[in-house]
């Protein structure tokens, strides 16, 4: 690739200057941003939302949604510390176990969204609270006095880095790999952009998104367990909660259109890198933590915006130079011109 | 003087679709606005409705000029426009419709009587059967357009357009509708009447214009003139497309369809042999695209299908695509083309599965794919990373032909809705290049369905001609010219003759 071709590239990525700005400006304020031991914080406490962000914005690239990860999360953090805590279970028994809650309640959501064809934004939406009241149901108190296995999930470190962040690491490539070097990961886009054209190209416009539900809901449980063997406990009616908005909000802010269809891997991961560096940030700084989910949740309405108006104004740049005489409208008639012409 | 249309420009991404067109209409005249696909009656029409600013030109109504028009101002300029496509909503009443975004309301708050006495007058203006409270979603066609023109009329037009509006409607319907031509006519309406069909021009225009290549080839008084006339001013000079491939008589069908059958459609029993190029004609609604969908798989079917000799099991477009038989659908924009994915996407979406290797893409293979599908089906410009939506709608056909017929995927059966929907005429005759060649060099079978009569005759071997879900006639060689389709076509037509006296 030439070098103007990758300035281009970077440039549809506008998280990564203002990610940059941020660091300088939070190093300025603290002097304590920059430093392996705080980065290495950031990144631990993003891993868990980068493991179940990646998938979800698979699936909202291929035109669906998952709402319900928030209580997946609490149904894996619960099924995992339950087996911990009263059965000794061991580290492989706890995750799969984990893995098994998230993937039922992923093809619960794709068999409902995929098969029936219901609104994913309906179905997710009921999972979301049918799924916090499974896990309050198995686990009403408290779960504690996990085992060592199960305390390695958290705390183990792996190639040198703590594991929740080498998970994470291991879910965005291979999510990557699946998304740019396969042909699955041309279909995703295509179910996104149209489900009507993608099925009468032969593209198995069922089976893909039901496979993304899965994974969704099976990573999802598994960064439940995650926190759960980082915090030593779980706690079935707030674990996760708001979780699901974390998530969108991270890949929304990443660039993913919600349309479906359009965003990048590394543009989520930035989007993570985004949250979790303003959480960090302004908490170092000593903002109180009210004021900074004001922050999220206007950094996400200036994404939104941005995504918005870029190609908008991009249009209207292209257009400019032959219609001066009505400039109103000349960025509506961009996108008529294309079916004017028969 | 009510429209007269001077000098108008528009074009499209470097494509001239309108050349400075001159058109007036006058007050009290029914104008037929006549040209094949892509000669630019769309965009002339979406001009004069505001849909997009013109380059140059102008546009005079009712003694006003303007350089463009906004949507906004057309209608308020005296213009009404009946699209192909009706903008009724189909779950509001047929009052609401008729009132939509102009209620008559008093201090705020909707008038309904007042909506419904005019409402009814208008209908009864139109001679419409339904009532002011049916449900717009329920009325059949016929019905629709009048409440469509009723809406049209309430704001009290000047000009009324009307976009093929026999279309879509049954022979019964098409007899009211010209009446209400006639009737609008007569109180003092300027009319410009687009359409295909020669009958109607010789029953209602008073004059014709027909548009070539984005320009007025003849814009003549119809007084005197016959169907031969007609047809001259319309006709197009002959283009040099490749000789059509032999058809061996002994070959055994590459398609074999007998006793397909499905809502409203069938039972049709037709053979498509290798190398052949059969032409399915028919009016809106007749069930072209029904047919070509249910072969594909994409609706449900009965009867049997087989490709090369091979029954095709299951009906889906995966178990269709697999036996050799592709579909290229007529919607480009919803059912073909991924806008904003690149056109190598677009092409080899359904080949990258053969070409990959351990699950993996092979870019470089991917490349060559693309090139060498590029270079034959000539694609312009042969970027493979550009956004689809940057093509031209010709080159964007190309990719979508390129999709099925790029020496990867077993494509031996080609079916084609409305191949050059969209496209302006050097794309059209590319494109009839394109799929000729295919058929002579690859023997694939081609089978595609078109409401354009001349269409049919340029590429077609054979043509078979639909008539509500079913084949009715079948022509090939020399009885198969635009006349005789017509006729076929409208094979009732001396009934409807009958029924307008």
């Amino acid at each position: 690739m030439s070098a103007p071709a990758s300035l281009r590239q970077l440039a549809r990525y506008p998280l990564i200057p203002v990610i940059i700005a941020m660091a300088i400006g939070f190093e300025l304020a603290t002097g304590s941003f920059v430093g392996s031991q705080n980065l290495l914080g950031i990144a631990t406490d993003s891993a868990t939302l980068a493991i179940v962000a990646v998938p979800a914005a698979l699936l909202v690239i291929s035109g669906y949604l998952d709402l319900s990860v928030g209580s997946t999360y609490a149904l894996g953090a619960v099924a995992a510390g339950w087996f911990a805590s009263a059965h000794g279970g061991g580290l492989l028994s706890c995750v799969v176990l984990a893995l098994l809650a998230g993937l039922a309640v992923g093809a619960i959501n794709g068999f409902l969204c995929c098969v029936v064809g219901l609104s994913p934004f309906i179905v997710t939406l009921g999972t979301l609270t049918a799924v916090r009241g499974i896990a309050q149901q198995l686990a009403p108190l408290p779960l504690t006095g996990f085992g060592d296995g199960f305390a390695w999930l958290g705390g183990a470190k792996i190639a040198g880095l703590p594991s929740p962040v080498a998970i994470a690491l291991l879910v965005v490539v291979v999510a990557g790999a699946i998304l740019t070097l396969t042909p699955v990961g041309r279909h995703i886009y295509a179910i996104g952009v149209s489900r009507e054209a993608a099925y009468l190209s032969g593209v198995r416009v069922r089976t893909v998104p039901f496979a993304l539900f899965l994974g969704t809901g099976a990573l999802a449980a598994l960064a439940g367990a995650i926190k759960a063997s980082v915090l030593g406990a779980v706690q079935s009616g707030t674990a996760g909660l708001g979780f699901e908005l974390a998530v969108l909000t991270a890949v929304l802010v990443g660039g993913v259109s919600l349309a479906g269809g359009s965003g990048t891997l590394l543009g989520v991961v930035l989007g993570v890198a985004f949250l979790g560096i303003l959480q960090n940030g302004l908490t170092l700084v000593g903002v109180p933590t009210f004021w900074q989910q004001v922050a999220q949740g206007l950094a996400l309405v200036v994404a939104a915006g941005l995504a918005y108006l870029a190609p908008r104004l991009e249009a209207l740049a292209a257009v400019r130079p032959q219609a001066s005489r009505v400039s109103a409208s000349a960025a509506e008639s961009r996108p008529a011109s294309r079916s004017a012409m028969s | 003087m009510t429209l007269r249309v001077t000098g108008l420009r528009k074009s499209f991404g470097g494509v001239h679709a309108l050349r400075g067109v001159d058109l007036t209409i006058e007050p009290g005249e029914v104008h037929a606005l006549l040209g094949h696909n892509g000669a630019g009656k769309s965009t002339l029409i979406k001009a004069l409705g505001g849909a997009f600013t013109p380059d140059g030109g102008t546009i005079e109504v009712a003694g006003r000029t303007y350089d463009g028009l906004s949507p906004r101002q057309s209608i308020d300029a005296g213009i009404a426009i009946i699209f192909q496509h009706l903008s009724l909503v189909e779950s509001l009443s047929v009052v609401d419709n008729v009132f939509l975004g102009q209620e008559h309301h008093r201090l705020g708050v909707v008038d309904r009587k007042a909506q419904r006495a005019a409402a009814a007058t208008l209908l009864e203006r139109l001679g419409a059967t339904c009532t002011v409270d049916d449900r717009v979603g329920d009325l059949p066609m016929g019905q629709k357009q009048l409440v469509e023109i009723a809406k049209a009329l309430s704001r009290d037009p000047v000009v009324l357009i009307l976009d093929e509006p026999t279309a879509a409607l049954s022979s019964h319907e098409i007899g009211a509708l010209e009446r209400t031509v006639r009737a609008l006519q007569e109180q003092g309406l300027a009319i410009c009447y687009v359409t295909h069909l020669l009958g109607e021009v010789e029953r209602l225009a008073d004059r014709m214009t027909v548009l070539r290549d984005g320009a007025v080839h003849v814009s003549t008084s119809l007084l005197g003139k016959t169907r031969r006339d007609i047809i001259e001013a319309i006709a197009e000079p002959p283009t040099d497309l490749p000789p059509r491939a032999p058809v061996h008589e002994a070959d055994p069908p590459q398609l074999l369809v007998s006793g397909l059958t499905g809502p409203g459609i069938g039972p049709i029993d037709l053979a498509v042999r290798p190398g052949e190029i059969v032409g399915l004609y028919g009016l809106i609604g007749s069930g072209r695209t029904r047919t070509l969908e249910m072969l594909f798989g994409r609706r449900p079917r009965q009867g049997v299908i087989s490709v090369g000799g091979r029954t095709v099991g299951r009906s889906s477009p995966r178990a269709a695509l697999a036996a050799g038989l592709a579909l290229v659908p007529g919607d480009r924009a919803r059912q073909g083309l991924f806008a904003p994915l690149s056109a190598l996407d677009n092409a080899l979406l359904p080949a990258q599965g053969t070409l990959s290797r351990f699950g993996l893409r092979r870019r470089r293979a991917e490349r060559a794919a693309f090139e060498k599908m590029a270079a034959g089906l000539a694609v312009h410009p042969s970027t493979p990373d550009a956004p689809a939506r940057a093509f031209s709608g010709g080159n964007q056909q190309k990719l979508l032909l390129g999709r099925w017929v790029n020496g990867i995927l077993p494509t031996t059966v080609l079916l084609l809705d409305e191949p050059t929907q969209g496209v302006d005429v050097r794309a059209r005759h590319e494109i009839y290049r394109v799929v000729r060649t295919i058929a002579a060099e690859r023997r694939t079978a081609v089978l595609f369905a078109s409401t354009d009569p001349e269409e049919i005759v340029a590429l077609a071997d054979r043509a078979l001609v639909m008539q509500e879900g079913r084949l009715v006639a079948e022509l090939s060689g020399d009885a198969l010219d635009e006349d005789a389709l017509l006729h076929a076509v409208h094979q009732s037509e001396s009934d409807l003759q009958e029924y307008l006296s």
